[in-house]
């Protein structure tokens, strides 16, 4: 077709290495920099993040992700809101809070300068509609488990049912059918004088006023059945004491006017729970807890978050949104604190590929980027720059393991799983992690005792084996080998991505050093995993991981208080829920802690898991943005971010999160 | 003709049914929902999912609750993973950004590959003949994801003139790199294709005789070599159109563009059967459409032709 | 007559522009002696011809001799290496300090060294090891597949270019709804819902997935060939003399198409090398610690601002092969085509 002399072929080929050469130079020309990449304060106040992924809704009470939960703290808000630093709830629509002696009921004192983006005003009815709705059963919302300590929560949202007499109208009771908790919290006892309820303060000499429902709350628990007719078949058959009183009686599901919420008055909230709960107000900061606007809602359906209808109560209101592109916010003149708000406005844009992200954050098209933004293979070239934010984060790493199936289903055998795996040298390569024992991380919840656990120990792994039935033997190259042990029934199951291979593949290595035993390994797409896992449809090991819902060790801890759910391992043990209850029922903190950290001691003789590594926080964030902290959670109360134009006052390194007084606007008056 | 295109159009509707069919009968096989993330969803809540999108049913019925709404109203559904929002809207608002790029991309490479064909083809043997031939071949050898990140490394993480990522609307920087990226290998083809029909058609009698009655050259290149030289590249449209699709998903995931490919990769991978079918159906029309263009074409450009 | 070509007809447009010598015009092997002067004359057969003037294109040679060059380093390079520097495709160090990415040329704490003559990818493997394998394997999906859909598109082609007809009418209607299926899209949802758990089941879902996209032109190209050979004499001759007409359309038909059925095939290689790379870049191809060019090339994206020598490498060399093939198959397509078009 051409003639092209070979001379000229080869020159051209040399032109283009050449080219290629001078490419890797100048990514190399990366290297001393003291940021990672160009650092240039934006002219205007409006700043650009990357969200994570797309937003599957702007629902708060719908989604549950991440990426969403940061939208959602510029556009709505709740009762509390994140500390900046710690995590802890401070005050945001509600000014203050009471609690009664055993944390079973809060009262919330709501300011009452808060406005929608509309100018409505916001008053406590505004609450009780958004906790009915967000319970409520057609809503399919996957977060209402966070909901559950409140009074027939869990109940309203199953759509259980009571069982009501309708000749006389009462319903049946717990406490006659042996159903009922062992203790009773105060939200459920009488309601007497001689034993105030809350201690007295100095802003609220007297209790609350007294209501109709209030008293109901404070009577004996109804009884309530599955509204399914099969498992309700099931249980009366298991009580024949309870199938003999059904009989005759009308099933009513429970209403959303059973749900210990009562607006007392219009700025007056009050919460009844099930139990004890001392970390509740903590929850109540989760997004599922904001706002929504019941006239739009009712009027929009579905549609209600679409821009051109949406109403928000947040420091932003809804600018635009392009889906997979931008959504963009700006400030919201009729938020209660607009004056100390300091940014006009903040850009998300959804991006879920990391090095895009770290690419447009080293070109400065973006201010920030999401947590985990980095990969680890970068870490060395970004950790030692002053941009990179180092702290420990509330999510753990771990090995769950399928108690219910031999081998697995003997301690020992597990025991000598976990001895024999070096997690120090893992770390090493993990570079940025801290080590994990038990389930709760590790240096986050400040006083809570650490369990005692066991180091790396291969000998004694090797002779718990032994005992257990499956003799190691050691091979004359020094080498081990355990031809007794049901090798094909087990293997380690992960989600597939890279770095879960590659960390696979090292315990496969330490199991096989150590044990002799060649453990397979199987990769799952993420979705298929997830469904196998809770279904404990996986052979001895899978993957396991958890991040915090709020900060206090329950959060990890009640993973294990039933055997469904998320516990994932089939393991379960009255004493340790037990404790568990008990230590939520004693107000004193410390004492607290303490009964939380016997029951994790208790998990962690029992090992249905194997701990891995407390994770760490890992994006970057340029030197000029102030008032964003890399707390445990990675959640940023925007309000209080602001360019900081002046150089010298710029962030050299990660920010303190030393809890700072004069730092915060409002002033919080806690109950306690 | 006008009997070709009804007969085109018409068998248009059973192929794109049974591309439907295909597609959903695929994403039925196969394991696991959308509904599954990380969280594990409590045994009710999961079956309640599951009964208000009919995934308890039997498949015939499931069949028909799919195919019966698009046959109807060209009703495609409401994607179950963006809750709330119609297939047909999320289609609507990420074909113009995959458009725009991909027209742009082949204007650019029909502009620019027309050009350096022709003079290719005028001045046979020639260094520029060999140097351009030299240069499309590379531009048919790189792949385009090898491309683009390289353009990014040199413009953009070096030299900090163009974004490496994102959109920000059809006349903005963001769009130069994508459109470059995805047009290099069809100018490459493009060029090769011209000069090829062009060599044909230069020797060919008729464009003897043209200038043997004394035209200018110009005239008898643009006016009669042109017309028939760009033969090839024209048939060469049709299949251009499916890899321009394939090239744009790329382009997409490269630069994070909110474009058609982009999503039909996530609703791939989140089992987001509506959005799926929907964006497959979509794309099995354009290309069919696009297919009987190319064939008008042909018959305009080449008078032999006859349907 | 012209000693090594003759003249030709030319062919429908519709047929693509491929162009075949009639059997009969061919000077077989042996001679045929009519003049004196023809004693002096060494015959030629079609395919000697055809060598010649391939080895006459320079670019073909040079695409040729890359092609064949990398042919056999990616089959002996990876136990060469193995024992000389002792590295793998798929070994990872197990002192986890060396789990990072190394320059070429380069050890771990910066010094000069031979060892990784392209440094290593993310988990510490031996870049030249990946790059070798990754040879092996593109080249591999890259013949099975067009060896597949040449078995499929031949056969398709061939059965309907002879029986004609309706039969000839529906099958090709056929192929003419496929092709304008979006194929590729339909690949991507079976190869993104039927994610094979094990490396080597992807492998085969890839072959398939990747054979049965480019069969169509092929059978569209045999059916012209077909179409014009099959009122041949030779062909008459075997029917008169009661062959059967399986054996007419395998063993008479399809030889004599070869010629342009090569030339596809040598064109399609690189073409599902670079469907079966971009797959792989998309994360629906070849997954680790198996590697083909495009896994490589995709993870080597990922760092690029970081780790160049992740992509270069990788890149340089699947273009490199492309660009031969491409050479190849033109030259190829050159020496198979008498009427040089210079």
């Amino acid at each position: 077709m051409f003639k092209l002399t070979f001379k000229q072929t080869t020159i051209g080929l040399l032109l283009f290495s050449l080219v290629l050469a001078s490419i890797s130079c100048a990514a190399s020309a990366l290297k001393n920099e003291e940021f990672f990449g160009k650092v240039e304060v934006p002219r205007d106040n409006v700043m650009r993040y990357i969200s994570g992924d797309e937003p599957e809704s702007l629902d708060p009470q719908l989604s549950s992700g991440q990426p969403e939960g940061r939208i959602f703290m510029a556009l709505y808000e709740g009762l509390v809101e994140y500390d900046a630093k710690t995590m802890d709830p401070v005050p945001a629509i509600a000014e203050r809070w009471d609690e009664n002696n055993d944390s079973s009921e809060f009262v919330f004192h709501l300011r009452r300068n808060a406005r929608w983006s509309n100018g409505d005003s916001i008053s406590a009815k505004d609450f009780v509609y958004t906790f009915r709705r967000g319970l409520a059963p057609e809503l399919l919302a996957r977060s209402a488990s966070l909901a559950s300590y409140i009074r027939q929560a869990e109940n309203y949202n199953q759509g259980a049912v009571f069982v009501k007499d309708p000749k006389t109208n009462q319903f049946l009771l717990e406490k006659d059918f042996g159903t009922q908790a062992t203790t009773i919290p105060l939200s459920q006892a009488p309601l007497s004088a001689a034993a105030p309820e809350y201690k007295p303060s100095a802003a609220e000499p007297t209790p609350d006023k007294d209501t109709e429902f209030h008293q109901r709350m404070h009577s004996p628990e109804r009884l309530a059945l599955p509204g399914d007719e099969k498992s309700r078949k099931a249980i009366l058959a298991k009580n024949p004491k309870l199938q003999e009183a059904v009989i005759g009686k009308e099933f009513v599901p429970v209403g959303p006017e059973d749900l210990g919420i009562e607006a007392v008055d219009d700025y007056t909230l009050r919460i009844s729970l099930k139990q004890s709960t001392p970390f509740f107000v903590g929850v109540l900061a989760n997004n599922f807890f904001r706002l929504v606007p019941q006239k739009i809602v009712e009027r929009y359906g579905r549609d209600w978050t679409n821009p051109a209808h949406i109403v928000t109560n947040g420091p932003f209101k809804m600018k635009s949104w392009r889906p997979y592109n931008e959504l963009a916010v700006e400030r919201d003149p009729m938020y209660w604190d607009t004056a100390n708000v300091r940014l006009d406005g903040i850009r998300f844009f959804p991006m879920s590929d990391q090095p895009t992200m770290m690419n447009l954050y080293r070109v400065g098209e973006v201010d920030a980027v999401s947590n985990h933004a980095i990969i680890s293979a970068w870490i060395d070239e970004v950790r030692y720059r002053k941009d990179y934010m180092a702290a420990p984060e509330a999510a753990v790493i771990y090995i769950v393991m399928n108690t219910t199936k031999p081998p697995m289903n003997d301690v020992r055998v597990r025991h000598a799983f976990d001895l024999a795996l070096d997690k120090d040298t893992a770390m090493k390569w993990r570079k940025i992690v801290k080590p994990l024992r038990g389930i709760t991380p590790h240096g986050i919840f400040a006083g809570y005792p650490e369990p005692k656990v066991a180091e790396f120990d291969a000998a004694k792994a090797r002779q718990l084996m032994t005992e257990a039935g499956y003799p190691v033997i050691t091979n004359p190259d020094g080498t081990f080998s355990c031809p007794s042990f049901p090798i094909d029934q087990v293997e380690y199951t992960f989600p597939t991505a890279p770095s879960n291979k590659i960390t696979a593949e090292f315990w496969q290595s330490q199991w096989k050093k150590h044990l002799g035993l060649t453990v397979p390994l199987r990769s799952m797409e993420f979705k298929t995993f997830v469904d196998a896992r809770s279904k404990l449809d996986y052979k001895g090991f899978a993957f396991g991981a958890w991040g915090a819902d709020y900060m206090d060790p329950f959060t990890f801890l009640s993973l294990f208080y039933t055997a469904e759910h998320d516990n994932n391992t089939g393991w379960w043990d009255k004493r340790y829920v037990d404790l568990l209850d008990e230590a939520n029922r004693n107000p004193d903190r410390a004492k607290r802690f303490a009964l939380l950290a016997q029951a994790e001691q208790l998990l962690v003789d029992a090992q249905p898991i194997i701990s891995v590594e407390t994770a760490t926080v890992n994006w970057t964030k340029k030197p000029y943005v102030k008032g964003m902290y890399p707390n445990a959670g990675s959640l940023f109360p925007w309000k209080h971010i602001y360019f900081e134009r002046d150089r010298s006052k710029w962030d050299y390194g990660t920010p303190s999160l030393a809890a700072n007084p004069t730092d915060q606007s409002s002033d919080s008056t806690l109950g306690n | 003709m006008l009997r070709f295109i009804i007969r085109r159009l018409l068998i248009t509707i059973p192929t794109i049914l049974v591309v439907i069919t295909l597609t959903w009968g695929l994403i039925k096989l196969a394991p696991g929902n959308f509904y599954t993330n990380e969280r594990a969803i409590p045994r009710q809540l999961r079956q309640r999912i599951k009964e208000k999108y009919g995934y308890d049913k039997p498949w015939y019925v499931q069949y028909a609750r799919t195919i019966w709404p698009i046959i109807r109203h060209q009703d495609f559904g409401i994607s179950l993973k963006y809750q709330g929002q119609p297939v047909s809207t999320i289609i609507a608002r990420s074909l113009p950004v995959s458009a725009s790029v991909g027209l742009l991309a082949y204007l650019l490479a029909l502009l620019v590959g027309i050009t350096v064909g022709s003079i290719a083809a005028l001045k046979q043997n020639s260094r520029w003949d060999y140097a351009s031939m030299a240069l499309a071949m590379l531009g048919i050898s790189i792949p385009n994801f090898v491309l683009g990140p390289l353009l990014v490394l040199g413009f953009s993480l070096t030299l900090y003139w163009l974004p490496p990522a994102r959109w920000d609307g059809f006349f903005s920087r963001n769009t130069i790199l994508p459109v470059l990226t995805l047009s290099a290998i069809y100018m490459a083809y493009i060029a090769r294709l011209t000069r090829a029909g062009m060599l044909e058609v230069l020797r060919s009698d008729y464009i003897r005789t043209a200038r043997s009655k004394g035209l200018r050259e110009r005239d008898v290149v643009i006016r009669h070599a042109l017309r028939a030289g760009l033969m090839p590249v024209v048939s060469f449209t049709g299949p251009a159109l499916a890899f321009l699709l394939t090239g744009t998903v790329v382009v997409e995931k490269i630069f994070a563009l909110p474009g058609l490919g982009n999503y039909f990769i996530q609703a791939s991978l989140n089992r987001d059967e509506p959005l799926i079918i929907g964006i497959v159906a979509f794309i099995a029309i354009t290309l069919l459409l696009m297919n009987l263009l190319v064939d008008i074409a042909y018959a305009y450009l080449d008078p032999r032709i006859r349907y | 007559m012209n000693e090594d070509h003759q003249e030709i007809r030319k062919p429908d447009h519709s047929e693509g522009d491929l162009i075949h010598t009639p059997p009969e015009f061919a000077v077989a092997e042996g001679e045929i002696h009519i003049l004196p002067e023809d004693d002096h004359v060494a015959g030629t057969s079609l395919w000697k011809d055809a060598w010649r003037r391939l080895l006459r294109n320079k670019l073909a040679v040079f695409g040729l001799v890359v092609v064949i060059l990398t042919a056999i380093i990616s089959l002996i390079g990876p136990p060469i290496i193995r024992n000389t520097t002792g590295f793998t495709y798929d070994y990872i160090p197990s002192d986890v300090t060396l789990i990072k990415s190394i320059p070429p040329f380069k050890s771990a704490s910066g010094a000069f060294s031979w060892s990784h003559p392209m440094g290593t990818d993310n988990s510490g493997r031996d870049l030249l090891a990946r790059v070798l394998l990754g040879g092996r394997i593109s080249l591999m999906v890259g013949i099975i597949s067009t060896i597949v859909s040449l078995i499929i598109g031949v056969s398709y082609g061939a059965v309907a270019g002879y029986l004609g007809g309706r039969i000839d009418n529906w099958m090709m209607r056929l192929v003419d709804v496929l092709y304008s299926l979006p194929y590729i899209i339909l690949v991507i949802v079976l190869l993104a819902v039927f994610r094979s758990s094990t490396a080597v089941g992807q492998l085969v879902l890839l072959f398939i997935a990747l054979g049965s996209v480019s069969w169509l032109t092929m059978a569209r190209i045999v059916r012209g060939q077909v179409l014009s050979l099959k009122n041949q004499e030779f062909v008459l001759a075997a029917r008169a003399t009661g062959v059967s007409t399986s054996r007419i359309i395998f063993r008479h038909l399809v030889p004599n198409t070869l010629g342009p059925v090569i030339v596809y095939a040598t064109l399609t290689i690189p073409q599902v090398m670079l469907t079966e790379a971009f797959l792989s870049f998309l994360g629906f191809g070849v997954q680790p610690p198996l590697a083909s060019w495009g896994s490589l090339a995709s993870e080597g994206i990922q760092n690029i601002g970081i780790f160049p020598w992740q992509l270069i490498f990788p890149g340089v060399t699947m273009a490199l092969t492309l660009f031969s093939l491409n050479f190849l198959g033109d030259g190829l397509r050159d020496a198979l085509d008498p009427q040089m078009r210079k």
